[in-house]
């Protein structure tokens, strides 16, 4: 069940892990989210990722630097929409995903903080205006020019749901960082001027252009940025589109020539309720399920496997059996899981065909072992009574798991019916096995 | 017999209404009826019946399906709901659990059975699919043997509540439970209950990123 995780490194017999993508999440963040979407990236504790970060601010600034930088180049996002849209569309399921929990309203510090900045500004120029003096001249045109500026980058924050207002709000952000900035830059031009000699006009307007320069460069490149990352996922999402519609067209092409099928067989409803059930099983994987790369996941094969027999084998009365598949973990095949599949089969098989509905199955990947239970309610039979000549239940399904180190245990009576235990040790990560297992082989 | 225990059915395909209203047993009576989310809450909010068979997948309201019904209706107690879909990914099944569903079933589910569900969550109990016993063993990372050994813990499992899970999932009915584990049917459903409330409850780290792998939250 597990999906196949965006980036992680799928190596044989590797337990599936989970890496999620970098991203500032909306949810939780104190700040930017910055320490949030690193935490998530790295699978650590949110409160470590903010202590390092706080604790390396003094070491040169390096926490406050890295924050920053963080800040600008991870874009917004869940980080889990992100690992979900990172897998292929084609392998993704159709059905629209349920929308997420909706958080209570966080409380917007960032924008607080340059709200009371503001003002505290706009106090200053108001008693600058009305005679005060200042002792600090450079501070408050500098102070204008970082708040232009940090108005004017926060839109690198803005997050894209209401695509007009969004635009619109973000033209603003960078009209009114722009003004401020330019103010602030005046400001300092003018002081610099105030006091100069005529040799000196030239040199410092030449300065005062070039930062008026550098103002407008540094306010107009988040812009620049956004628009060049909407490109890039706006060409995503076509692309995606296209793919499903290939998708959609090849489902409603495969139910289609069902229907057909199941019209022209209407007389046969052992047939029919087969080839419903085909299309079911299909359906549901398509619309509901993330689908697995071949090759990639024992639960995919495993349920390649219960598809064949599905298909293939019928019930004592000639009626189709289906079967009730359970799953819990997965992992990347290998060589042993395998033959835990074949031998899989082999029960399933027998308790399609000798058995009696309802027939489940139950995997259970663990650390140490694989684990499979196929059970049917049917009148059971003893093992003992089964002559050695019986090929199917000794050796296809107990000898099969036994050869490669595993066990496997029938436990059969008439009110409970027939229930297969196979488990297979494997090797996550090459750690010994469980005492407990060497003495379940005897059994 | 006792009363029947009033129903009210919410999926927004008429014709399942029909086949689910047509099939229920005497034990229960379908009070009334909704297609989308803001029918539900009303007809919920109207009627406050002691069962709400509720489809995952609900057009209407704000896109949450059958876990925004769920979350609106919380101030009508004494009413309790069961998941009905026909999907059984798990990321469906376990939104509209975490909001406070007392149990989730398949739509293949036959008539009997679905009776049966219904009734005892009237009684308060959890309804386990082996499919959810199956979701929550993954979530609660119980196959790679992390275990609870206090009764107050969260954001694990018991022992107990391990094997119980494990025999729901390879497909043992309560009664089977039981008779495997030697206890009464009744220390299967406290079980059971005990492990539908870690779910509804636990803040496991675990649990989110399972969950987040498959994208719910």
């Amino acid at each position: 069940m597990t999906t196949a995780p965006y980036g992680a490194t799928a190596q044989a017999g590797a337990p599936v892990r989970v890496r999620l993508p970098l991203r500032r999440p909306e949810r939780g963040r104190w700040f930017a989210g910055v320490a949030t979407g690193l935490a998530a990236h790295l699978d650590l504790p949110v409160g470590l990722v903010r202590v390092v970060l706080v604790a390396l601010v003094p070491v040169a600034g390096v926490g406050l630097a890295l924050y920053v930088f963080w800040w600008l180049t991870v874009p917004v996002g869940d980080p889990a929409v992100a690992a979900a849209s990172g897998r292929p569309s084609a392998l993704q399921r159709l059905a629209r995903r349920q929308a997420l929990r909706a958080d209570g309203r966080r409380i917007p510090w960032a924008e607080l903080a340059l709200g009371a900045l503001l003002v505290v500004t706009a106090g200053v120029l108001v008693a600058m205006r009305s005679g005060a003096r200042l002792d600090a001249p450079w501070a408050l045109p500098v102070l204008v020019v970082l708040v232009g500026v940090a108005l004017a980058w926060s839109q690198l924050d803005a997050v894209q749901h209401g695509r007009a207002d969004g635009r619109r709000i973000s033209v603003l952000r960078l009209i009114g960082g722009g003004l401020l900035a330019a103010a602030g830059v005046l400001l300092i031009a003018g002081q610099a001027v105030g006091q100069g000699v005529e040799p000196m006009l030239l040199v410092q307007s030449g300065v005062a252009a070039l930062a008026v320069l550098l103002g407008v460069g540094l306010v107009m490149a988040p812009w620049w940025v956004r628009l060049v990352r909407e490109l890039g996922d706006e060409r995503a999402a076509r692309a995606r589109e296209a793919e499903r519609a290939d998708i959609a067209a090849h489902l409603h092409d495969s139910v289609l020539q069902t229907l057909a099928l199941i019209r022209a067989r209407a007389d046969d409803p052992a047939d029919v309720a087969r080839m419903a059930r085909a299309q079911e099983r299909e359906l549901r994987e398509w619309l509901y399920d993330d689908r697995h790369e071949p090759g990639t996941s024992l639960v995919g094969a495993l349920r390649a496997v219960v598809a064949e027999v599905e298909d293939s084998r019928s019930g004592p009365g000639g009626e189709p059996v289906a079967v009730d598949v359970v799953v819990v973990g997965d992992r990347v095949p290998e060589p042993d899981t395998l033959a835990l599949l074949q031998a899989t089969r082999e029960a399933l098989v027998n308790a399609v065909v000798h058995g009696r509905p309802p027939v489940s199955l139950y995997l259970e990947v663990g650390p140490q072992s694989v684990e499979v239970f196929v059970r049917d309610r049917g009148e059971g039979f003893d093992l003992d009574d089964v002559g050695p000549d019986r090929f199917g239940v000794r050796e296809s399904i107990m000898g099969r798991v036994r050869r490669r180190g595993g066990t496997a245990r029938v436990t059969s009576s008439p009110e409970r019916g027939t229930e297969v235990h196979l488990c297979m040790p494997v090797g996550g990560g090459g750690s010994g096995r469980g005492p407990d297992e060497d003495e379940e082989r005897e059994a | 017999m006792n009363e029947p225990v009033d129903v009210v059915l919410v999926d927004d395909h008429h014709m399942f209404r029909a086949g689910v209203k047509a099939s229920l047993d005497a034990r229960v009576r379908v009070v009334g009826e909704a297609a989308t989310v803001d029918e539900a809450v009303q007809v919920v909010h109207d009627l406050r019946p002691p069962v709400v068979v509720l489809d995952v997948h609900l057009p209407g309201g704000d896109g949450g399906g059958g876990a925004e019904v769920v979350r609106r209706c919380v101030d009508v107690p004494g009413t309790r709901f069961l998941a009905l879909s026909v999907s059984d990914a798990a990321e469906d099944v376990v939104a509209v659990i975490r909001v406070g569903a007392r149990g989730y079933v398949t739509k293949a589910i036959d008539a009997t059975a679905l009776s049966d569900a219904v009734l005892r969550v009237a009684g308060g109990d959890a309804v386990f699919s082996p499919r959810l016993a199956g979701f929550v063993l993954d979530a609660f990372g119980a196959a790679a043997g992390d275990v609870a050994t206090g009764d107050d813990e969260l954001d694990r499992l018991s022992a107990r509540e391990r094997e119980v899970m494990r025999l729901i999932a390879r497909g043992y009915t309560y009664r089977e439970v039981a008779g495997e584990l030697f206890i009464s049917v009744k220390t299967v459903e406290t079980h059971v209950s005990a492990v539908l409330r870690k779910l509804q409850l636990s803040n496991r780290n675990e649990l989110t990123r399972w969950a987040a792998a498959r994208r719910l939250l």
